[in-house]
This record gives structure tokens, sequence and C-alpha cells, in this order.
């Protein structure tokens, strides 16, 4: 195979989801302007007050926020890209034969791939950032 | 590399093409029942609850209330859609669609049958478009990267979340939007390493590789019962569901992200919600279930993979089946257990479910390589010792559940003068914790 074909047969199994991705666009828009169109439309002062349980707003909504979300999303990161590395490790891993040597190879150095990101996850915890309270 | 690209290309002789065309067809009928799914489950789970909480529930329109999502949904349109001043107009018009794409998009590769033989088609169809023995699989797209796609888009969804918190310029939104993203950064780890834990078992990444290594091993569910329960829960905190709901606590935020939404965009938000616990209970089915499978063990009889319409109908059914049950199974879930609290929902997620799911995976490989696959189901019940062995030896938190002193406590009344009470080890930033005698001033 060369290479157009194979990007040829790759992009075929991908047409359906081109074609929900549009579907799943259109209905949001059509109905959001539907009830655009039909729904009354009035304002008033109070109406348009954001919602503080009927009192009057204190000062905006975005504030500086705790600086806790920023480390937990850090963390976060840390995280999803080492599983997104998983995965083909996976696949690859369960075709070696059990017991083989490459096999040990492999799962250590998954271990290894691990142990590093468990470093940086057990100094995130011991720092706090898992502690909300 | 070739050999796998064989697979991919066609279905034994079978073009691209007419798979391409089945998935179109299979997404065309699948959405629009995944659609009325969504209504009806609407329904269902204000019956259940209902049933529950030993009341009668929506019984008024139509009968037994049947016509109930229909009103509701008519009721949505007729509704005015109101923009506050305040807010960031763009984003928060483009929210509700941000939230509602992903989870529209998620369920395209849930094979919702098995192979479709298309020359044993009824009424001359099978003459027409059966090819020589062409088949297809009931799937919406079979692409190679399959369950990595549904996770993907999955937790795309957190950007309709924050953004809507964020254009709505209201505390409510703002908190309930902030919680929410980090509610569901925090529970896709342990969801992709529970996946983690069946990829290794079944050895590969499409649906249909996964439906077949479990014809062969049993469901999952039953070899991997730990990682089966990690992700049930995952993909409660995912979709937002209580007892995961901190984003729209109603008894703290309101609506949380969505409380200045209106009409038709607030039901966006609403039906995304559903559309994720469908496509997650379908999800579940999928790896832990069997899929369209009827025999739980590897032996004795099942539902062949492949056959004509009628089979494919059976299958359907019984796909739909599970996912119903699952769905059912999570509202009964919603009512029986009450909200976490902040802290203790993401304590549940960093100390304890991400630890277990990398010790699920971990325990998996190791099975793997010795070539134990079969006796995964020990591994799992080692799992649950290894934590108990552990527990004892970890670090304690003073007391989780203390009672902080404040100014006119009920519970632990700090009087002018009063010493301050020892404030909690906190290494981030002492700052963080506000003075007590202030009274509850920080919210997050």
């Amino acid at each position: 195979m060369t290479t157009s074909t194979l990007l040829a047969v790759q992009l075929d199994t991908y047409l359906p989801v081109l074609l929900i991705f549009v579907m799943a666009a259109g209905f949001a828009v059509v109905n959001i302007v539907a009830s655009h169109l039909i729904g009354p439309r009035k304002q008033a002062a109070v109406k348009g007050m954001p919602y503080e349980s009927g009192m009057n707003p204190i000062e905006g909504a975005r504030k500086r926020f705790n600086v806790r979300f920023y480390i937990l999303a850090m963390t976060f990161l840390v995280f999803d890209v080492e599983i997104i590395f998983l995965y083909p490790w996976a696949v690859t891993f369960t075709q070696l034969g059990p017991r083989s040597p490459e096999g040990v190879l492999f799962l250590g150095r998954i271990l290894f791939f691990i142990a590093m990101s468990v470093v940086a996850y057990v100094y995130a915890w011991k720092k706090g950032v898992f502690r909300w309270d | 590399m070739i050999e796998s690209l064989s697979t991919l290309a066609a279905v034994g002789e079978t073009p691209v093409l007419v798979q391409a065309a089945a998935g179109v067809l299979v997404i065309l009928v699948m959405l629009h029942v995944i659609l009325g799914g969504c209504a009806y489950a609407i329904l269902l789970e204000r019956k259940l609850s209902a049933w529950m909480q030993d009341r009668v529930g929506p019984n008024r329109v139509g009968p037994m209330g049947l016509l109930q999502p229909i009103a509701d949904g008519l009721k949505f349109i007729l509704k005015e859609e109101y923009t506050p001043p305040g807010v960031d107009k763009v984003l928060f018009m483009l929210a509700p669609a941000l939230i509602m794409l992903p989870a529209m998009l998620g369920f395209v590769v849930i094979p919702w049958a098995g192979t479709l033989d298309l020359s044993t088609l009824p009424f001359g169809l099978g003459e027409l478009i059966g090819g020589d023995g062409w088949k297809v699989n009931l799937i919406g797209a079979d692409i190679n990267i399959g369950v990595v796609f549904l996770l993907a888009t999955a937790s795309l969804g957190v950007y309709g979340v924050a953004l809507g918190g964020w254009a709505s310029n209201s505390k409510f939104s703002f908190l309930g939007g902030l919680r929410a993203s980090a509610q569901m950064i925090s529970y896709e780890i342990p969801m992709g390493l529970s996946l983690l834990a069946v990829i290794l078992m079944a050895g590969s990444v499409t649906p249909y590789g996964i439906l077949d290594a479990q014809r062969e091993s049993g469901w999952f569910i039953l070899q991997q019962p730990l990682a089966a329960i990690l992700f049930y829960t995952c993909m409660l905190a995912e979709s937002n569901r209580t007892p995961f709901d901190l984003a729209e606590a109603e008894s703290e935020l309101v609506g949380g992200y969505h409380t200045e939404y209106s009409s038709m965009r607030f039901a966006m938000f609403f039906l995304a919600e559903y559309f994720h616990m469908i496509t997650g209970a379908a999800f579940f089915a999928l790896l832990f279930l069997g899929g369209y499978s009827l025999n739980p063990v590897p032996f004795g009889w099942d539902l062949p993979a492949e056959g004509g319409l009628g089979l494919i109908l059976v299958q359907w059914a019984v796909m739909l089946g599970k996912t119903g049950l699952m769905v059912a199974f999570g509202m009964a879930v919603r009512w029986t257990i009450p909200r976490f609290r902040f802290d203790q929902l993401m304590r549940l997620a960093w100390e304890g479910m991400i630890p277990l799911s990398l010790l699920v995976v971990l325990v998996t490989a190791i099975f793997v390589h010795l070539g134990l696959e079969p006796w995964m189901w020990l591994g799992s019940i080692g799992c649950v010792v290894i934590v108990y062995a552990v527990l004892p030896f970890m670090p304690r938190q003073s007391n989780p559940n203390r009672r902080i002193a404040m100014v006119g406590s009920r519970f632990n009344p700090l009087r002018e003068g009063d010493a301050l009470p020892p404030r909690p080890a906190v290494a981030i930033s002492d700052a963080a914790i506000p003075d007590p005698r202030q009274g509850p001033a920080s919210i997050h």
C-alpha cells in the first residue's frame, strides 16, 4: 500500500464522524435559533441583574479564584499525557507472548515510566494539592 | 502494521464505502433513538424518583404521563431566551452548542449489533446490494482508535461547562463552572486507567476487538470487577450526576454553570447530560457487559456474532436493553446516595480512585505478562486485599469532618476575644484559610 491509499482508507472510515459532527452542530444551532425566533423577548432593569438570590449583586462575578484549581489542572496534565502514552503500549504489550523476554523489557520500561509520574504524584500529595478543606 | 490495516480497510471483501454507508445509516437511526431515549430518560428519571419517594410522578400529559417529554420540549422552545446584559455574548451563545457537540459525537464508535450479512436481506435487497457476500459491521464509524475516540470526546464536554460558567457573569455560574471543570478532569484519570485495564485484557482498542475478546474470556465485569466499579463511578462523575453533581448543587449553587441560562440553551445543557449518560451506559455495556453478547461465561451457547437481519435485531435489542439497565441503575444511585462535599469529592478521586486504578493497571499488566488473563478476577480481589493491607500505614487526615469554629455557629461558637483555633496544616498557602472570626468568607 502506498501512503496515499493508506491515507484514503483511514479517511473513509472517518466519513461518518464528519457526518455526525455536522449533524450535531446543526442540531444545536437549529434548536437555539428556533427558540430565539419563537420565544418572547422583554428587557427590564431587575431582570437583567445576575441572579444572586434576589439581592443586589455585590461586585462582578469574574474575580480571582483559588490557585488550587490551577495546580490541580497541572497535575491532571501530567497524568493525562501519561495515559495517552499507555494506550499504544498496552496494545503492543498484549501482542507479545506470555513470559517472553521482550515482555519483561516492556513491563520494566513502563514501570519506570509510571514510577516517574508517581514521584510527581506523591510530591503533590505531600504538598497538599488534593486537600480542599 | 499491514495485517491490522487489511482488517481496517474492509470487512472481508466489503468495500470501505459500503461499510461507511452502513455506518451513516446506523448513525441516522441511533441518533434518533438516543434523542428519543434522552427525552424518555428524563421522564423515567422523574417516574423512578417518584416511585422511590412514594409519589406518583408526572401523570397528566397523555396516558401515564407518556407525552410529558413532548410537552416539556414544546415549553422549552416557547420560552423566552434571555441574555442578561452583563454576559460575554459570544461565549454565552457558544457554550450550549459546545456542550452538545461532544456529547453527540461519542456514540458513533459504539457497536450496536454484530456483523450483518448483506446478501441475506429480505425483499430482494440482498440480491441488489449483497455483492459477493458483503458484510457490514453495525457501528457508526469503525475507526481504528475506537474507544480512545470515545474517551476524547467525552472529556471535551468540559469546555462547554467552563465557558458557560465563565460567560454568565454570575457568581453561582462561575463557581459551578470551576467546580465542574476540576471534577471532570479529576475523574478522567481513573476512567482512562480503568479503560486501560480493559485494553490490556482485550489487546485491542477497536470496539469489535474488545467484544471478540469478551466472547472468548467471558464478560470483563467478571474478570475485572474492580475496574468495572471504578469505571462506572467515573462515568457518573463525568456526566455530573448525583452523588457527583457538585457543579449544580441546588442547595448551594442554585443551578451551577447554567444558572443564567433559559429556554432552549438551558435545555441543551440538560440534554447533553442525558446524552452523556446514555452514551456512557452503552460504553459500559461495551467494555464490561459484552455488548450484544448474552452469555457472561466463556463456555456454552451465545448469540452468533454474524448473521441475517433477524439476528441483528435481537443483538440490537440486547445492547439497548443493557444500556437501558445501566441508565436506570445510575438513576437509582442518584436517588439513593446523598451528594458529596467538594473536598470529599476531590479526595475520593485523587487519594482513592487514582492510586487504586494505577494498582489495577499494574496487576493486570503483570497477569497479562504471565499469561494468566483467565485468573484476573483473582487479581482484582488481590487489589482490594492490598488496599486494606496498606490502609493502616497510610497517613491519616486529622479529622476531615471536624467542626470549624465560626462566629455565631450553633455547633462550635467562637466569641470575640477567643484564641484562634489551630489552623490545619495545608502546605500550599496558609492565606487560603480564612480567619474564622470573619465568618464563612471564602467559598472555594
